[in-house]
């Protein structure tokens, strides 16, 4: 056999992804999609730009101008101490920002690397991971949070690690799947018999055609891990206030002040639901363009 | 098949007995000790020697392993020890609750089908017309509003709107059922709708992707009505992936969902194992863990079992 | 100890035994509405987030009397006659508190003292049936063998409180209806530790025998029976049908309890448990936060309410045996930068008293108001942070410094005001480093004496003497502040030695001042606590406690109006 590449005739072998006429078709096709990654773009920029576009500091208490309904001067209100809502939901999407992108991160990592592992070698090596995978699962999400949360106390990065653990493992099923479904192609077969290391295959190869279900794995953490964090405060055992994470916001002094305030509630309210929905149609739309089964259907 | 089945379960058992190290050793890691708790109850200090005193009385102040052995022998007699702060039966306080989460549950997966199949189905069938971009746009809102807050605006809008306000009494089932659903009707509905919401998409993807198969092509070419194309054909192979996702919806049939058990009062597993944390009742912690790990993987079993049932691919193979 | 002084003591004591051998209540002052048996009282109490903790008396929790006391009563308890709405001047909301002008016989008919040894003796009430509990016990009289037994089970507890009887040498039945009390000296609070306080239940030994971890093996005395426990979700009470008090009321005399059941519900969620409220789930909802009440008023305009002062204390200790807290200076100064009419204006939204700590003003006799309260007192309640900087830099800090602080994570409240708080401190110079702590992990740190320098957090008073030994002598474990002065030792020592309350009174009165003007804590307002109940509930006025967190003998003296409650639209 020659040593050049062989043509790429299995309909399984991807043509690389074209960024601007993915663009295009994304907002051709799929208009609702496209929005939510503006709105996730959004989101981003606020996040990583939020100490330049808040008016005010994230915990300027101010007891005198508590409780304002939106004015000119405070667009989401004060809340019962005073302080700024719309600076309060910046610096929260910038939280926001952090823990669901490093949580994503560390989950889709960590996914990748148990999927394509386990995929990959199969045997004796998989059904033990596998194993130990089904044993992680076995137990309610919240539940492991909870008793790792009181282990290690509460905090910001400690529901990192944790929530990009949890969703790591469980999301480790989706990638293997698709590395079961492409490590049979021709391709990887020709590369394997004319002696490619394992590393090279798995990197030139294999990881390539995965990326698709990758990127939509990540992006649907995200939504994940910021719903998470609230369900957490809601419990008490998200990120410890003043932090002004949107769930604890709308846990904590939204709910308690529902009355009197509801723009405590409805700010962080509204931000974390479009947030979670933009990057959910997001996600959605790129797994409908990217993956190759549901190619030629809308 | 029945190899297979044995296979599985005894597969289960090292996990189990890896996991039950891990949580027995790993919730003795939560700082602050029971014993401090305890003592803080009362506002006279305790010497040392009352501490041990207490440690003794709990079994606590044996090492690790050797506690760790006790138990296990124990669980091989039914035994789960005692709560260290009721010293009731830890199985008892487990069958007290487990009921309550199953039911609850079942209940909730129930609503979720009701909603998630048709809506999934026809939103498959009518794709890309208005009411499938409104199915979809709605349960994707479902899913992005946190269950706590859906779950306190149905408790606190309804009694300030029309005076009503959820049961709070929990009845048990076989005591009386109306009165049992009475209140579990409506925290199930919340926790259905939610659930509901990933069960459609599910449905709808795998909906579509049968039914541009080409079997069905043929069967709609024959002439066979719509109806009994997607009923016999369709819905069936659509339905494997479903199966599955219910099989991961599992962990809250037994686990619990602790926030809508928090809201809506009602006592199970969920509130069970978040009292215990804060509690610090190391015997009901493990407990908890060990019987919902059991439980989930026994139901993964019958859930990859059931393949066999829906799709014949899979009988042939194994 | 003087004789005279000893005389005084004894008849203060016996007139209040004697007075007690009038039965049942007195005469209600308001215009007597008939009573109405019958009806279900579907209650949030105070606690109404947890259920029981364990229901066994030998476990020595402190919330079994708010559970079992429907049931198993105690030798005193409050005589609710003198309660504010017949005309008393008592509340009833402290949580382990009775004023000695309040106190009743309630299994006890009358005591007495006698000298050479210190012995006291009580004569029981006769004819006081515990009901038939099917396969634990017949129905029979209760006698002094029960207190006996009763004392001797809970003295003999592997989960005993140390050296909490240690004041009783023993204690006997000396005939069917009398029981001998022995102490080693006069101990002031002889009749919290066994009389009326948390761990004195009259139980009888055939529960003990069938299982006292058991609810359903539980019968005692009271006008309730324990006939259902969900956990984590309801506790049922049915009436005692040959409970043995009456209540007088309007010139006729009512046997006791009206209701025929009592349900304790168990609602974590305050918004869940507020909706109960409005839509009449509930009946009385002890416990309401003052933020939910003015929506409450609008949307069940109906609801009659009742606020009292919590019995809790609210500040952030001090370490004074770490710098810099152990320069007087430093502390005083911390607490003139806060600005507390601030706080109690902002953040309280003005439910919320300036000084309730650490004595109550519910506390009649014992508590000083900060108005006469010395100057150098009062000062730390004057806003003055130019006198802080002062202050600070007259100590060696002239500019500041850092310091930790510990809070529990798990209260909205505390996690709010702490940072209220850090605003203040940071405007002299000084700075706070927030540790937030799961709530185990926060109370093992003072518990283990490793609490951080600065450590935030409520503590409840309990009783006017316990308030001050619990938290200010050498070693305890509710001393955060690590506070430690042989000679407060010795003055608290006095004090419960002491047998005239007046004495204790003024006793007390004097080592408060020190201890407050000592600043070991920053002194933070306390709030306001509101109750609300339907107009159906009558004979009730936000009582809260008949005894150490027990609220039984006021819940079977409430009646239900049925008629009222079908009229407004409820059933």
């Amino acid at each position: 056999m020659s040593a050049a590449a062989p043509t790429l005739t299995e309909a399984s072998a991807e043509a690389p992804i074209k960024p601007a006429g993915f663009v295009r078709r994304l907002i051709r096709d799929k208009p609702l999609g496209a929005a939510g990654g503006l709105i996730f773009l959004l989101f981003l920029f606020c996040g990583i730009f939020a100490d330049v576009l808040a008016p005010y500091g994230m915990n300027e208490i101010n007891p005198i101008d508590r409780l304002q309904a939106p004015s000119w001067a405070h667009p989401f209100g004060t809340d019962n101490l005073g302080r700024d809502m719309l600076s309060r939901c910046l610096h929260g999407a910038k939280l926001s920002v952090i823990i669901g992108l490093s949580a994503a991160t560390i989950a889709t990592l960590i996914s990748v690397l148990i999927g394509i592992a386990t995929g990959y070698l199969g045997g004796k090596f998989d059904l033990i991971v596998q194993r130990f995978v089904d044993a992680w699962m076995s137990f309610p999400e919240l539940i492991i949070l909870i008793v790792v949360v009181s282990v290690l106390g509460p905090g910001m990065f400690q529901i990192i690690g944790t929530l990009g653990l949890l969703l790591g493992i469980a999301g480790s099923r989706i990638i293997r799947s698709a590395v079961v479904s492409v490590r049979e192609n021709m391709y990887v077969h020709a590369a394997q018999s004319i002696g490619a290391t394992t590393p090279r295959i798995l990197w030139k190869h294999i990881l390539p055609n995965i990326l698709p279900p990758i990127i939509v794995l990540f992006t649907t953490r995200v939504g994940a891990v910021i719903l998470a964090e609230s369900g957490l405060s809601f419990l008490g055992l998200g990120v410890p206030p003043p932090a002004p994470t949107w769930g604890g916001l709308l846990s904590g002094s939204g709910r308690t002040y529902m009355f009197q305030g509801p723009w405590l509630a409805l700010a962080p309210g509204l931000c974390l639901t479009v947030v979670v929905y933009a990057t959910n149609v997001f996600g959605d739309a790129l797994r409908d363009l990217l993956d190759p089964r549901l190619r030629g259907s809308r | 098949m029945q190899a297979y089945i044995i296979r599985r379960l005894l597969a289960l058992i090292p996990t189990l007995i890896f996991a039950s190290i891990i949580v027995f050793t790993t919730v003795r890691l939560i700082p602050g000790d029971i014993i401090d708790m305890m003592l803080s109850q009362n506002d006279i200090s305790a010497s040392k020697m009352d501490r041990e005193a207490l440690m003794a009385t709990l079994g606590l102040d044996k090492p690790m392993w050797s506690q760790y052995l006790t138990w296990i022998g124990n669980l091989f007699k039914g035994d789960m020890g005692n709560s260290l702060w009721q010293s009731t039966p830890v199985t008892e306080r487990l069958a007290q609750r487990i009921p309550v989460t199953f039911e609850l549950g079942v209940l909730a997966i129930l609503i979720g089908l009701l909603i998630a199949l048709p809506v999934g189905v026809y939103s498959a069938i009518r794709q890309d017309t208005a009411g499938d971009y409104i199915a979809r746009s709605f349960s994707i809102l479902l899913l992005a509003i946190p269950s706590f807050w859906l779950g306190t605006m149905v408790v606190v809008i309804p009694s300030i709107l029309w005076g009503w306000s959820p049961e709070v009494s929990y009845i048990p089932f076989w005591e009386d059922p109306w009165g049992n659903l009475k209140q579990m009707l409506v925290p199930a509905a919340v926790l259905g709708a939610a659930l509901s919401a990933v069960t459609m998409r599910m449905t709808r993807t795998m909906m579509l992707e049968v039914l541009r198969q080409d079997y069905i092509r043929t069967a709609t070419a024959k002439g066979l009505p719509e109806r009994l194309v997607v009923f016999r054909h369709a819905l069936r192979n659509a339905l494997i992936p479903v199966v599955t996702l219910i099989g991961l919806q599992a962990p809250l049939v037994i686990g619990g969902a602790v926030i809508i058990e928090q809201i809506f009062g009602i006592p199970g597993m969920g509130t069970l194992l978040l009292d215990a944390v804060s509690q610090r009742d190391y015997p009901v912690i493990t407990g908890v863990f060990l019987v919902v790990g059991l439980a989930v993987m026994l139901i993964n079993l019958l859930v990859d079992l059931s393949y066999g049932l829906l799709d014949p691919r899979v009988r042939v193979r194994s | 100890m003087k004789f005279s002084k000893v005389k005084s003591a004894i008849g203060g004591i016996a007139l209040a035994g004697a007075l007690s051998l009038v039965s049942g209540g007195a005469l209600a002052q308001a215009p007597a509405e008939a009573p109405k048996y019958g009806g279900t009282l579907s209650v949030a109490t105070i606690y109404y987030t947890i259920s029981a903790l364990t229901w066994d008396p030998a476990d020595w929790n402190w919330k079994a009397n708010h559970d079992t006391g429907q049931y198993f009563e105690q030798l005193f308890a409050a005589d609710l006659s003198k309660s504010k709405k017949a005309g008393g001047k008592h509340a009833f909301v402290a949580d382990a508190y009775l004023p000695l002008d309040a106190i009743r016989g309630e299994l006890a008919e009358s005591w007495s003292w006698k000298e050479n040894p210190l012995r006291l003796e009580v004569k029981l009430r006769k004819g006081v049936m515990f009901p038939e509990k099917k396969g634990v016990m017949a129905s029979r009289e209760l006698v002094a063998d029960d207190v006996v037994f009763s004392y001797n089970h809970l003295n003999a507890s592997p989960k005993k409180i140390p050296s909490y009887f240690d004041h009783v040498t023993k204690v006997e039945a000396t005939d069917k209806h009398t029981v001998l009390f022995t102490f080693k000296d006069y101990f002031a609070e002889w009749d919290y530790r066994f009389g009326w306080g948390y761990y004195s239940s009259i139980f009888p030994k055939e529960v003990v025998a069938a299982g006292a971890k058991d609810w359903k093996n539980h019968n005692g005395t009271g006008p309730f029976m324990l006939t259902d426990f969900v956990n984590g979700n309801s506790t049922t009470f049915t009436k005692n049908p040959i409970y043995w008090d009456k209540e007088r009321i309007g010139g006729t005399e009512y046997k006791l309890p009206f209701v025929d059941k009592v349900i304790y519900r168990t609602i974590k969620d305050e918004a869940a448990s507020y909706a109960a409220l409005r839509t009449g789930r509930l009946d009385i909802h002890e416990g309401v936060r003052w933020s939910a009440v003015d929506e409450l008023k609008k949307n069940a305009p109906q609801l009659k309410w009742s606020r009292h002062l919590n019995m809790v204390g609210t500040f952030l200790a001090m370490r004074v045996d770490t710098k810099p807290f152990d320069d007087v200076r430093v502390r005083r100064a911390l607490n003139m930068a806060v600005n507390k009419q601030e706080i109690v204006k902002t953040f309280w939204g003005g439910n919320a008293e300036l000084f309730g700590y650490p004595q109550h003003p519910d506390y009649v006799g014992y508590f000083e108001p900060l108005a006469s309260m010395p100057e150098s007192v009062k000062e730390l309640f004057t806003y003055n942070p130019e006198k802080a900087k002062k202050l600070l830099a007259e100590a060696g800090h002239p500019n500041g410094f850092t310091f930790k602080v510990q809070v529990n994570a798990n209260s909205p409240v505390h996690m709010d005001l702490l940072p209220m708080v850090a605003a203040y401190l940071e405007k002299v110079g000084v700075k706070m480093q927030i540790e937030p702590l799961e709530y185990g992990a926060f109370l093992s740190r003072m518990t283990s004496k490793t609490n951080s320098a600065g450590y935030f957090m409520d503590n409840g008073h309990t009783n006017p003497t316990t308030t001050i030994r619990k938290s200010f002598v050498t070693g305890q474990t509710w001393n955060p502040s690590q506070y430690a002065d042989a000679a407060l030792d010795k003055k608290v020592a006095a004090m419960y030695a002491e047998r005239d309350e007046g004495k204790r009174q003024q006793m007390l009165k004097e080592m408060t001042r020190e201890i407050v003007d000592k600043a070991p804590y920053i002194w933070l307002p306390t709030g306001y606590v509101y109750s609300a109940w339907w107009p159906w509930v009558k004979n009730y006025d936000g009582e809260l406690r008949a005894g150490a967190v027990r609220p039984g003998p006021i819940y079977a003296r409430l009646w239900i109006d049925q008629e009222q409650k079908q009229k407004m639209g409820f059933k």
